[in-house]
């Protein structure tokens, strides 16, 4: 979990992680930044994100984001 | 036909609910069924044809996608079998069967909206070759046909992908692709997004009637009021903008911007207030698009729905592609993260403004509109991380009012001209009108005095028309929804409200010779 807050920290670092709930729908994340944020989890976690699990529900709080990772790694 | 046609909002309308209201629940969607296909034959005859091949190819494809899945289940129950072989065989079959469908649905968009162009285009190559031309066929397009493919092609992706599942029912999936307020501008929702409330849509409340209408009169307040007169003067500007001045041609091109938002955010008005009456929640299409930091955030407030089909269904497909994520590996030895994405998602963005720019149009100003807003945006990534350090050397705080309003500004401006290339017969009128504005901007010639076509009358009431729908804006942008206030007045003041907008209206809409009716703008899209 760490990892990945620095992970987004690091794309993008006006934004508390730890609070933050709608990263997506709060659009404080855009495609463009969630591309990165996708390179950089399947460099980091070795796992695959398919383009159908990049919904709001996924991607909108560091909580969401690392149970993706979590469920992608037991695929 | 428009959504402003009186006889549609408050007579083909108010009949449907009536017939809506009388008949049982069971035969409530065939009711809304039949109101969708009677506009659609109304207004195309016999192309309706078409929308009904494009619902049974995708019903189909739905359908044998399920099988499919159940007899790749059944394999894989087996044992001694590889498992990632049967995965992949069953894939293959239906990314055949996707393909296929996706190509169907899109050739009759292509031969309807595309054929005439693409003919022109290789007749101008023939002809350097002297090579004998072929003969230009136009067509008149099936009502709608561009938010109905798209819509199809979301239904037909979302289950080859397993995020939906396929629809047994031919009468949900059919409302869903052709649902009478829909059909004509969109919104283009997801099957998920609104197919089960329009099927399940089962009553209409004296509360929801009159929520809805409420919204329908706003809708035609910004037709009637504003889109009407600010048509006058913008085809004086874009007809003639060689006798004017820069500042004259400034004020046409962010006329032609608010009367396109208007006209469209009118629709949509009438739209969303439709379903509101049968308590259906059609996803918004617009929200506040002048209060954007960037074009980027221009764009996730402006055509929505648009926005997220391009976004969902090319975007992200392109840019996680096998090539494209190679290309982004082998780029993230030699750049950083944001560089090295910035490469695979422009190729990907390329993608998106071509078929955002072809989408609204067969042409080539079209097609330069949205290569403008690709490289706006381009752009602005690239150098984002330079304005941020900027900023910080000059200690500008990014996130101060004064700083806001700036960026609004910036976009604004950029927004006008990307609007003005849009509106403009060739690109190369568009080229000349902003070298006017840059040479010309304060020559007067004698066509500064007049009023742009409009009298004193017109312009006062345009003003008054903006700012209103400015401060409902700011309320909005600022979470106060105004219709829910006006819901919690007292009855008196509450109908006041109503009387005024509608007798706003009767009384001042523009009525008459004078004014010739901006003809829905996005349904020829």
């Amino acid at each position: 979990m760490d990892k990945l807050i620095e992970i987004l920290e690091e794309l993008q670092p006006d934004v508390d992680y730890n609070t933050c709930e709608d990263l997506v729908d709060g659009r404080h994340l855009d495609s463009l930044t969630i591309l990165s944020l996708i390179s950089e989890i399947e460099n980091e976690f070795d796992v695959e994100v398919p383009t159908v699990e990049i919904i709001p529900a996924n991607f909108n709080s560091a909580k969401s984001i690392y149970a993706l990772i979590e469920k992608l790694k037991e695929e | 036909m428009s959504y402003f046609d009186l006889w549609f909002a408050f007579l083909f309308v108010p009949v449907v609910v009536l017939i809506f209201l009388l008949v049982p629940k069971k035969a409530k969607p065939y009711i809304l069924l039949f109101a969708s296909y009677a506009i659609f034959f109304m207004v195309s005859n016999f192309l309706i044809i078409f929308l009904l091949l494009s619902t049974i190819s995708i019903f189909l494809a739905g359908k044998k996608f399920k099988k499919l899945d159940g007899e790749k289940a059944k394999e894989l129950e087996k044992e001694d079998i590889d498992k990632k072989l049967i995965k992949e065989k069953y894939k293959k079959k239906k990314k055949h069967i996707l393909v296929l469908v996706i190509l169907f649905n899109i050739s009759f968009l292509f031969v309807f909206k595309y054929l005439k162009f693409f003919t022109i285009n290789l007749n101008a190559i023939l002809k350097v070759f002297k090579l004998e031309e072929l003969s230009i066929i136009s067509l008149i397009a099936p009502l709608g046909i561009s938010y109905y493919t798209l819509k199809a092609i979301s239904y037909v992706v979302d289950t080859y992908n397993g995020k939906i599942e396929a629809d047994d029912n031919f009468v949900r999936l059919a409302l869903y692709v052709s649902f009478f307020p829909q059909i004509m501008e969109g919104p283009i929702s997801t099957y998920s997004e609104t197919a089960e409330q329009i099927y399940n849509a089962s009553k209409v409340t004296y509360h929801n009637f009159c929520y809805g209408y409420q919204r329908i009169l706003f809708g035609f307040f910004k037709k009637l009021i504003i889109v009407d007169r600010l048509n006058i003067l913008v085809k004086q500007v874009f007809n003639n903008y060689m006798s004017f001045n820069g500042l004259s041609i400034l004020i046409g091109i962010i006329s032609y911007t608010m009367l396109l938002y208007m006209e469209f955010s009118g629709t949509m008005d009438v739209v969303l207030g439709i379903g509101d009456i049968f308590d259906i929640k059609i996803p918004e299409n617009f929200r506040q698009p002048f209060f954007s930091k960037n074009i980027t955030d221009f764009w996730s407030r402006w055509h929505i729905s648009l926005g997220h089909f391009l976004k969902d269904y090319v975007f992200y497909p392109v840019s996680l592609s096998k090539p494209l994520k190679k290309l982004s590996v082998s780029l993230r030895k030699k750049l950083s993260a944001h560089y090295s994405s910035l490469i695979a998602g422009g190729i990907a963005l390329f993608c998106v403004w071509f078929l955002n720019g072809l989408w609204h149009g067969a042409g080539w100003p079209f097609l330069f509109f949205g290569m403008y807003h690709f490289v706006l945006i381009l752009m602005g990534n690239i150098f984002e991380p330079l304005i941020i350090k900027i900023c910080a050397k000059l200690k500008i705080n990014r996130e101060s009012k004064k700083y806001y309003g700036f960026q609004i500004v910036k976009t604004s401006l950029l927004v006008f001209i990307g609007e003005m290339f849009f509106r403009a017969d060739t690109v190369r009128d568009g080229l000349r009108m902003l070298k006017i504005m840059f040479t010309k901007m304060f020559v007067l010639s004698k066509n500064e005095f007049y009023y742009f076509g409009l009298d004193m009358f017109d312009v006062a009431l345009i003003f008054i028309g903006l700012i209103v729908v400015l401060v409902i804006s700011i309320l909005k942008e600022n979470n106060v929804n105004v219709r829910d206030e006006v819901e919690k007045k007292h009855i008196i003041v509450r109908w006041a409200i109503y009387y005024l907008l509608i007798l706003s209206i009767i009384v001042l809409g523009a009525y008459g010779p004078t004014y010739a009716p901006v003809d829905p703008i996005y349904a020829d899209f």
